[in-house]
């Protein structure tokens, strides 16, 4: 199929009826919850500017519009222009190599960009995958600004890739329950993960000498 | 509304490829770098000029 | 255009890199330990749990009682 559907009404239409599923099974058109959805499609944002995009359309509006991550926010619970993005990736359903773009290439570039498509990797891809596309990324510290309805705070791409790693709920958006590394590491599915910090145990021992005092000049 | 031009009358949006992916992310980048030397006018306005 | 009408928040945080490297690096590192630490834990968690079903196996009907 060469084209999209310029708006979303045939992919909110095939809710449960037999859609394309994402790779981990799931139905794109219901990963997010109702009133979620709802809100997304009712605010100005995914009216102005997420209308007829394809995958290389995504690229702009994240870079121009996509300031902070998020669900939804603020006392109106309004939905952020990177949850809207999220939801028309969902619509659109970008192949692997396109995301390797977002998060590779563009990632490097735009920290939202590389944002966005961990994101919706989580929610969209088998768990192997999920973990092997998105934690070469706990070495990124790149700063994000988060805001909830609480407010605005800092993370960054690290904290925010180990925040899908590891938790069940990430901006507005309960996750599907993904194994656990350990347990993917158990069925040999997953390589045990090398930290960019090098041997669990030199680590241990070099922090017990910095506590001696001996520093790192040994 | 210029989007509905763009996708004339059948409503739907040509995809794009991995490589045009690449290039719209080269030439987002470019611009953006043009106009930290520039600073005249702000990415949002010379997104919309070039799709026109 | 009221999707980017709260930009200038009071409560705004700077999300600019590179500011101080080093400090910012420090502070991944120590993030990064904590994960390990916590990985491991479940490590050791899930062996133990392990242990005890295979010690559980080893009993007898009797002894499980």
């Amino acid at each position: 199929m060469a084209n999209h559907r310029a708006d979303e009404k045939r992919f909110l239409d095939e809710r449960g009826s037999g859609g394309p599923l994402a790779p981990n099974g799931l139905n794109p058109a219901t990963i997010m919850e109702k009133p979620v959805r709802e809100r997304i499609i009712d605010c100005y944002f995914w009216k102005d500017q997420c209308f007829a995009l394809n995958e290389a359309d995504i690229v702009d509006r994240v870079v121009v519009h996509v300031k902070f991550i998020g669900g939804t926010y603020g006392d109106a619970q309004r939905p952020s222009p990177f949850l809207c993005l999220a939801f028309k990736l969902l619509q659109l359903g970008p192949s692997d190599d396109i995301l390797r773009e977002y998060l590779d290439f563009g990632g490097e570039k735009f920290k939202y960009l590389r944002a966005l498509a961990c994101f919706y990797i989580r929610l969209t891809r088998q768990a192997k995958n999920v973990y092997n596309l998105l934690e070469p990324y706990l070495e990124d510290r790149r700063k994000l600004k988060r805001k909830t309805r609480m407010g605005t705070a800092l993370t960054f791409i690290d904290q925010f890739v180990d925040d899908l790693l590891t938790k069940e709920r990430v901006c507005a958006t309960t996750l599907w329950k993904m194994p656990k590394r350990e347990i993917l590491e158990d069925l040999e599915v997953l390589e045990p993960r090398i930290s960019p910090l090098g041997d669990i145990e030199d680590l241990l021992e070099s922090d017990v000498e910095e506590m001696d005092g001996k520093g790192r000049d040994k | 509304m210029q989007h509905l031009r763009a996708i004339g009358q059948t409503g739907e949006v040509q995809r794009a490829t991995a490589s045009e992916v690449r290039e719209r992310i080269e030439r987002v980048w470019e611009a953006l770098e043009e106009e930290r030397q520039q600073d005249v006018k702000s990415l949002g306005e010379r997104l919309k000029v070039r799709q026109v | 255009r009221n999707w980017d009408d709260e930009e200038d928040d009071v409560d705004d945080v700077d999300d600019t890199d590179d500011l101080d490297p080093e400090s910012e690096y420090a502070a991944w590192k120590l993030r990064e330990l904590r994960r390990i630490k916590r990985e491991r834990e479940a490590i050791e968690g899930r062996e133990k749990e392990l242990e005890e079903i295979e010690r559980r196996k080893g009993l007898t009907e009797e002894e499980r009682k």
